[in-house]
């Protein structure tokens, strides 16, 4: 009898010890992986954290990333404040749409790059890998994945077509209001 | 205070009230109502959620409306984010960015409702007054073929040349610019809906009209209502003080989605659970074309003319999508186009060149209206296959009628994209990809979420719009559908409105 006790006792000393320490490592990973995101000067992040903000601004200058390099009539996402944009506009939505964007992203930054076979994080990946990297999420088996893509992509693209210096690669000239009197005529 | 409309955002203490009735919602129905029980000579007050703008707020940027004129600033959608539903928020509701289109609610459909939901008093014959009532009082009128623009003129040019069934649309504006920015608000005024003509209308009868105030709760004791509790907001949709209202009828205006949020979170009496359940969004998707000459399809009025060759109303049609011209601004656009990239800036450089054709499905699929834990509304919605065989047959035809136009290359922004550069290559589809989380679909036509019916276990209100279990609560929106109706609800709702208002009245004279 003490014997099957014991044995009982110390599995579940086994098993406790076993994932008490994974959660340790878990939670080791998260705070290391979570830090040494650096911002830009003067960026002041009303409803993102620096990790979620960096993740965003890599994933726009993808997202954006011009059909003719060196075009300099082509702003970067950089150029017009994807990010920050996205950041400010986060502010009005829901708490449960903040919540799923910080899901994603988190997925975007440390799980589909694995899945994609990378071992680095999606900010440390060069640009090449990280299309590679947006291209399987957006192509997903799984639903959800490619509905957050489609959130993001969208996010980023209200960030970045805002802006009067992307009309001209449209050939969009913008709003009507103030003009004067004749319309488009 | 701004054109007879009170800010909550303004109000320096708590407010209470005791009046007739109490209107939720400023959309379509919810003016509709409000001028109707303000004209009968009740002291009413209505209350919306959203903030008043006028003409010189409409700055026809994306950027700056979406959050101003719609639900979550646009990015509203399905709970498994499939479908993007786009609903106003403000005095004027869903009437101040809609495209102003303007159909009655069809024969076959109403006849369908009397026949097999037990609607009473709302036949064909029945509801002809009140819509020619609400067609004269904002002014709708067939589109002059003059005012067609080149992405209207493409659909047409495609039905003339398949032989397809088309014709012109008719609309609520007078005094036009053709800027093509409706979706943003109308910065010219030309728009001869709720926050136009109704609200003034119902302010001179005497209504009151309180912007920027959430109602969380229908109050109810005994099985009859008697009032309403919710918060002002500022402009940061924070709460700035309380606000009560105390009063025998309540109107629920707030779209089919606000409406059976509200109620559900009010816990009105649902004994067969109806409530909220039943949700239609007639659902859509965008075909592209990519032609020679120019399109500019973002100038001039949007939506003109229309193609019914594949849409009938009649019960158990396997013909169930309507397809129309669905030009957007940029950021729309590039939401709307596949891949991302290289390769989609690439494709933007064809805006000027591109027609676009949406294919909106007349659907039988029925979806819930739920709230979460902090009260806010959940859509469930999962699209049948027999709605999503006829979104796919809708987007084939949108590509027939863009080669017949001309079109040089058509796109479906499926994933991957279903690319052609020939008609003769439609055929070869592989349709499946043609489904939710493939394609993006969009709705702007929430119904059927508190449905009239003379069967309480079917339905949610009676055929007088009033509430089968709580006396004194009336529905006045698009919830009250008992189908989808397979045409641009507005000029339904209106109408719906109108013809109930009789019935509030009664209620609130008669108690």
């Amino acid at each position: 009898m003490r014997g099957s006790s014991q044995l009982p006792l110390s599995r579940r000393r086994f098993i406790g010890a076993a994932v008490a320490g994974a959660l340790t490592l878990a939670a080791g990973i998260a705070v290391v992986r979570t830090r040494g995101y650096g911002l830009r000067a003067g960026v002041r992040l009303a409803a993102m954290t620096p990790w979620q903000y960096v993740v965003v601004e890599h994933a726009a200058r993808r997202i954006t990333a011009p059909d003719r390099p060196g075009d300099a009539s082509v702003p970067s996402a950089d150029d017009v404040g994807v990010a920050a944009f996205v950041d400010a506009w986060m502010v009005r939505m829901p708490a449960r749409v903040r919540r799923d964007l910080g899901r994603f992203l988190a997925y975007v930054e440390h799980v589909a790059p694995l899945s994609a076979g990378f071992a680095a994080r999606f900010t440390h990946l060069d640009p090449v890998s990280q299309d590679r990297v947006l291209g399987r999420i957006e192509s997903s088996s799984y639903d959800l994945l490619r509905a957050g893509f489609d959130g993001l992509k969208s996010l980023v693209f209200i960030g970045y077509y805002r802006d009067a210096r992307t009309w001209g690669l449209l050939g969009y000239d913008g709003p009507l209001v103030g003009r004067p009197p004749g319309g488009w005529r | 205070m701004s054109g007879g409309v009170i800010r909550g955002r303004d109000l320096a203490q708590d407010l209470a009230l005791r009046v007739d009735a109490v209107v939720v919602g400023t959309g379509a129905g919810g003016s509709m109502a409000l001028r109707e029980l303000a004209r009968a000579g009740l002291d009413v007050v209505a209350l919306e959620e959203g903030g008043v703008l006028a003409s010189r707020d409409f700055d026809q940027r994306e950027d700056r409306m979406l959050p101003l004129l719609f639900q979550d600033a646009g990015g509203r959608a399905t709970e498994d984010m499939a479908i993007r539903v786009l609903q106003g928020r403000g005095v004027g509701g869903s009437t101040v960015h809609n495209t102003n289109l303007c159909k009655r609610t069809p024969d076959a459909v109403l006849d369908l409702w009397a026949r097999k939901f037990g609607v009473a008093g709302a036949g064909v014959a029945e509801m002809r007054d009140a819509f020619e009532t609400v067609e004269r009082d904002l002014s709708i009128s067939e589109m002059d073929p003059a005012m067609r623009n080149a992405n209207n003129d493409a659909l047409k040019r495609g039905c003339d040349a398949l032989g397809w069934r088309g014709g012109p649309l008719r609309h609520n504006r007078v005094g036009c610019q053709q800027s093509g920015f409706c979706e943003l608000g109308c910065a010219y005024d030309a728009k001869q809906n709720a926050i136009k003509v109704l609200v003034p209308q119902a302010v001179t009868a005497g209504a009151r009209v309180y912007a920027d105030v959430q109602v969380e709760r229908v109050l109810h004791e005994g099985g009859r209502a008697t009032g309403v509790h919710g918060v002002a907001l500022d402009a940061a949709g924070l709460p700035v003080s309380r606000v009560e209202v105390w009063a025998p009828i309540v109107v629920l205006a707030g779209s089919a989605v606000g409406s059976a949020a509200l109620a559900r979170k009010s816990g009105l009496p649902d004994p067969h659970g109806q409530m909220g359940r039943g949700l239609r969004l007639h659902p859509g998707a965008v075909v592209a074309g990519r032609f020679d000459g120019a399109i500019a399809g973002w100038r001039g009025i949007p939506q003109s003319y229309e193609c019914t060759e594949l849409l009938s109303h009649e019960e158990g049609s396997d013909k169930r999508v309507w397809i129309v011209p669905a030009f957007a601004h940029p950021i729309g656009a590039a939401a709307t186009l596949p891949g991302f990239g290289a390769a989609h800036m690439a494709a933007m450089r064809s805006y000027p060149n591109l027609a676009v054709l949406t294919a909106m499905v007349h659907d039988e699929t029925s979806g819930e209206v739920d709230v979460d834990g902090d009260g806010r509304p959940v859509l469930r919605y999962r699209m049948s296959e027999g709605d999503r065989q006829q979104l796919a047959r809708g987007l084939v035809g949108g590509a027939r009628l863009l080669f017949a136009a001309g079109a040089r290359e058509v796109t479906i922004p499926a994933i991957p994209p279903l690319r052609m550069t020939r008609a003769s290559e439609i055929d070869a589809l592989d349709l499946s990809t043609v489904r939710p989380h493939s394609v993006p679909l969009t709705a702007v036509h929430p119904m059927g979420t508190m449905r009239m019916g003379g069967d309480p276990a079917s339905s949610v209100v009676g055929s007088t719009g009033e509430h089968h279990h709580v006396r004194g609560v009336f529905v006045a929106d698009g919830g009250l559908f008992p189908t989808s109706i397979g045409v641009p609800p507005q000029v339904s709702i209106y109408a719906f409105a109108l013809h109930l208002a009789p019935h509030m009245v009664e209620r609130a004279r008669r108690g």
